[in-house]
């Protein structure tokens, strides 16, 4: 039974730690159950991996808005000159528990084309 | 990029490699993909090893097999590195401060500190045995101690996007 004790010892301080972690900025921390909706101008774009992600000033705030990989914005027709800085969007999606000011989109749409990026 | 990160991380992050890591279609992806696969090949080397130092296919030769699967690790465990510094780069001050990723590290150098203990203290004596010869207790304990090591990394990479 001895043999068992420094691999478990290990297991289990790996799972505390993790338990301890503190949310940091992953995927599992956006609200589902209450998505918003985020509607204007574009004022930055980044079409970088692992995400590409643009800014859009809505009437009540500027909103950081966190899409999908270059491939697939590229795959979905999203691509870099669609979600250009200028252009209007509007984007559905999820607000972040972490970052008040940031959500991450299910789809957006932007010239009256719809792009779904899940 | 956040500036809580040590400036050397905030650096590398902004410098020219990782902007052309994140601006690049492919070299994320292909990096993402390499990781995978260079940890299936790492864990199944790993596993061969660490297995017939638990006494499973006893019938074979533990130094031959020792000899060819740390080949196999070693090359594998080269990609990941590789690959891994990739996914780093791109990200390096977010992921610099996630405590898992903090504790993924700590995890590879147990692990390696524990593959140091087996060359050093293990390899000599099991390598020139003959097949179906028990293999001393320290094997069999630092081949377990192996597979949780390795199987608690893999799970923290996976979870660094989660924390």
């Amino acid at each position: 039974m001895r043999r068992f004790v420094l691999p478990t010892a290990v297991v289990a301080g790996a799972c505390l730690l993790a338990a301890g972690a503190f949310a940091h900025h992953g995927w599992g921390s956006y609200d589902a159950a209450n998505p918003v909706t985020v509607t204007g101008p574009i004022q930055t774009l980044k079409f970088e991996n692992p995400h590409a992600e643009i800014t859009v000033k809505a009437p009540e705030k500027v909103w950081t808005v966190t899409l999908a990989p270059t491939s697939r914005m590229t795959a979905r027709g999203a691509s870099a000159d669609i979600v250009a800085v200028g252009k209007t969007v509007s984007a559905y999606g999820y607000p972040s528990t972490v970052d008040r000011n940031e959500m991450r989109a299910e789809r957006i749409t932007v010239g009256g084309k719809t792009y779904e990026l899940r | 990029m956040t500036d809580a990160a040590p400036a050397i991380f905030v650096a590398l992050e902004a410098s020219a490699l990782g902007a052309a890591i994140r601006q690049s279609t492919w070299a994320y992806m292909t990096a993402n993909v390499g990781h995978i696969l260079s940890l299936m090949a790492f864990a199944g080397a790993i596993a061969v090893m660490d297995l017939r130092m638990m006494g499973v296919l006893s019938a074979t030769s533990p130094g031959y097999i020792l000899r060819m699967a740390r080949r196999a690790a070693v090359i594998a465990f080269t990609g990941l590195v590789l690959t891994g510094l990739t996914l780093f780069i791109a990200e390096a001050s977010h992921v610099v401060l996630n405590r898992i990723f903090q504790v993924k590290l700590g995890l590879i150098a147990v692990g390696l500190a524990n593959i140091v203990a087996f060359e050093v203290w293990v390899t000599p004596k099991v390598q020139n045995l003959p097949p179906r010869t028990p293999l001393p207790k320290e094997a069999r304990r630092i081949a377990i101690t192996s597979i949780a090591i390795w199987f608690c990394v893999a799970a923290c990479g996976r979870l660094i996007a989660y924390f």
